[in-house]
This record gives structure tokens, sequence and C-alpha cells, in this order.
């Protein structure tokens, strides 16, 4: 879908990175809103959410206009993330708290049938929030219109991130790489290799994973369901990664360079490590506008590991509306308080230690993230049920 | 000894996937010209031909 179309490669990338190449400088960030604009309508049109996806548009129109009255300081930057968090909420978020006091579907009297998600809502309401608070702070200049527009419709990136920061995007729209030939050949390379991951290994691991479901796990062996949610774990890398290849490349063939998402997170040897390598501009996104509000690690122990859970709980409810995933958030958010706790107890570990006891710290991290996945991948009773067959038999 | 051989790897596969731009060994010159690209890009679409036609969505694409 949309990365793994002819429709992506043919009709927006290639045109918009030689259009946005060759236009004057004045008319780069026209280049990048108008050719965003058409791919948020074609792919809402053809893949995400029909007609009414379309008309969201009108939620980077009226961000575009209502972001204008930022200024440092000012009250209008918090309704500008306070109405950011409500499309987000009304979109993802209605049919799941609206369920959680009323029950399931049919006892639901204002259950919305026709939910539908706006292509890309999770990953621009970030940087809708990310911009009004930066802005409120001062941390940001303004910028024109039409590059704040390039900004939020830049669309290598618009759907599934990296998530980009204003402040790091506006000087490469204003100054791209000249360097054409060479930043088409690191970004094809990128986008072939981000292609050769999603269909090489996350799509073959489909077949694996497709068993992590109520019926399959009962009557499996038990020697069996690691090795599913190892594949899970493998898929969700690959394909993720693969896509933030493909999302890194593209903008490459702009001459523009956004952050990077995914760095060896599997090979990291503790879990807060695994999450500065993992998703990582989630996690700095998380860090900036999550964690350090509400005191960082500056205050006591129990506000720390207080403000951990809580920033991983937001992960998880972010991921998905769905109880599974508010304890996967837990589920890590518990893990960065023991682990945080087990460094405070017997201190950093030292630099110079041996290939066995990194070998050690390796593998817990990967069995603790990985057993994670399950809570991920299958909802909370399958999850369940998946732990009772693996512990129990 | 094991983490240099891992750090030589990681760096190799990171030049491969257009991650990294500098040529990880001086003995991999011959991995910068436009034969090799244009062999190592031809492996990567044939990779990629032989394994669609199963694909998926992206997971992330739903979130």
């Amino acid at each position: 879908m949309i990365f793994n179309t002819f429709a992506y490669y043919l009709l927006f990338l290639f045109p918009a990175a030689l259009a946005f190449r060759f236009a004057p400088a004045s008319l780069r960030p026209w280049t990048c809103a108008l050719f965003g604009a058409g791919f948020f309508l074609f792919f809402s049109l053809t893949a995400v959410g029909g007609v009414p996806g379309a008309f969201c548009l009108a939620i980077f129109v009226w961000e575009s206009i209502f972001s204008r009255l930022y200024q440092k300081g000012s009250w209008l930057c918090w309704i500008g993330v306070a109405q950011s968090i409500a499309f987000l909420v009304a979109f993802k978020y209605w049919n799941f708290f609206t369920g959680l006091y009323f029950g399931a579907a049919a006892q639901n009297p204002v259950y919305w049938k026709g939910a539908f998600l706006p292509l890309g809502i999770s990953f621009f309401t970030f940087e809708f929030i990310h911009y009004a608070v930066d802005r409120y702070e001062g941390k940001t200049e303004a910028g024109s219109a039409a590059e704040y527009l390039s900004f939020i419709l830049y669309f290598p990136t618009m759907v599934a991130g990296p998530i980009k920061r204003y402040q790091d995007f506006l000087p490469k729209v204003r100054n791209p790489s000249k360097d054409t030939l060479e930043n088409w050949r690191i970004g094809c390379t990128r986008i072939l290799t981000g292609l050769a991951k999603k269909f090489c290994v996350a799509d073959v691991m489909t077949a694996f994973t497709n068993h992590l479901n109520k019926a399959d796990i009962l009557t499996a062996q038990r020697w069996v369901l690691p090795l599913w949610l190892l594949a899970y774990g493998m898929k969700i890398y690959f394909d993720f990664s693969g896509y933030s290849d493909i999302a890194i490349g593209s903008a490459r063939l702009f001459g523009i360079r956004v952050p990077e998402n995914f760095d060896w997170p599997y090979f990291q040897v503790n879990i807060a490590e695994f999450w500065r390598h993992w998703h990582i501009s989630l996690t700095r996104w998380l860090i900036d506008y999550v964690f350090i509000p509400l005191g960082g690690s500056r205050v006591a122990n129990s506000r720390i590991w207080a403000n951990l859970m809580v920033t991983m709980l937001v992960s998880g409810v972010w991921h998905g509306a769905g109880l599974n995933f508010v304890v996967w958030g837990a589920w890590h958010g518990a893990l960065l308080v023991v682990h945080r706790i087990w460094i405070q107890l017997r201190g950093p570990a030292p630099p110079d230690r041996g290939f066995i006891r990194l070998a050690a710290s390796w593998a817990g991290t990967f069995l603790w993230v990985n057993l994670g996945w399950a809570f991920f991948s299958m909802d909370l009773s399958t999850a369940l049920l998946f732990f009772r067959r693996l512990v129990g038999g | 000894m094991m983490l240099q051989l891992l750090e030589k790897i990681k760096s190799i596969l990171e030049y491969l996937g257009g991650v990294s731009e500098d040529l990880p060994l001086e003995s991999l010159r011959w991995m910068r010209g436009p034969l090799w690209w244009g062999t190592w890009w031809a492996v990567l679409i044939l990779s990629i031909v032989a394994f669609s036609g199963q694909s998926s969505k992206f997971i992330y694409i739903d979130f």
C-alpha cells in the first residue's frame, strides 16, 4: 500500500522530486505542498478513508491558517495543541472511549459505524503539536504559510513518519542539497533496500504471524508459539524499518535529509537503549513533548518512574485504540522503570564488560521486547491465552 | 574480536543499504563505481520481483 505501488513512484515521487529540484527557490515550498495535497487526495480516495477521507485535506488547510496566529507565549498555541489532539481523538478513539463507557457496539448509542482514519493522522498530529509548542516557546520561526504547508504536506513522511521537526526541515526546503546525482544514487539505494526488506523478509514472515489467533494458539504445539512471536518481532522490524528506508530515500531524491528512525534496535543491550534505537523520531517526540514536560528525570525517583510509565502508556495508546496497546505501553514502561532501578542500585554498566555479560544483556533485552510484541500483535484475551499456553502448556 | 567483526559487518550492510555514505573498508574500493551500484540495484530489484505478489499492507499505515 502506497509505498509499494507504481502510482506512488510514477505519479508523485519522481515528478515531485524533479519539479522540486528544478523549481525556482520561491516555488519549492509550493511544489511540496501541491504534490502533497495531490498525494493525500489520491491515496485517500484509492486506499484509506475514501471520499470522507479526502475531505480531511481541510484539516491541513485549517491548520495552515490557524498556525499563522501562533506567537511566542500566546495561548492560541495551546488551542492549536488542543484542536490537534481533538482531531486525533475524534477519528481514532471515538468508538474506543465511548465503548469503554457504554460497552460493545450494539449497546453503544453513540457508536460511529462509518468510522475511518484520515491518511497519516497519527503522524501529522505529532507535527502539528510540535509546531504549536515550539512556537509557544519561541524555539522555531514561523516561516511563510507556503513553507509550513510544505512541512505538513511533505508526502514522503506524511503517512508514517519519520516525524520531522520544523526548525530542522525549513533550512532544507530553502537550501536543498544540490548534489543531484549522489542524492538520487543514495535515495534509490535506500528505497530499493526498504522494498527488499518489506517484500523479501516482512511479507515472508506473514506465513508464520497469521497463526497468532485463538484457534491456532489453542491447537498448536507449545514449541512453535515462541517462533510465531519471534516471526512477528522480525516482521514488524523489517516492515517498519523498510517503510522508513523508503521514506528517507524518497526525501533524499528532493535533496532533503529527514531523521533516521531505526538504528539496529534488536542489537541493543538494555531497554533504554532499545528505545533510543527503535522508532527514534517517535521516542524523541515523546521525550520532548511528554516526558520532559512531566518533569523528566530531574525529579524524585518515584516521579521519574511515574513519568516513564505515563510516557509509555501514551505511546501504547497512540499505537492503537485497544486495551492490548495499553498493556503493551505499560509493559515497556515497567521495563524502563525496572532498568532505571537496576542502574540506580548497581551503577551504570562498565564499558569494558566482557562478551558473556554483553551477550546476556542483549539476550535479556531481546527476550523481553519480543515477549511484549504479544500484546501488540493480538487482542488482550488472545495475548493472555498465548502466555497461558506458553507457560502452562 | 567478535565485536569488531560484528561492527565491520554492520558498517558494510549500512553502506549497501544507503544508510552510510562512507566506504567501510579501503579494501572495498570496488564498491564505489557505477558498475557495482548497477549490479547491486539489479540484485535488489530481482529479489523484490521474486518475492512480490504476496504483498500485504505496511503495518504502520493504519496507525
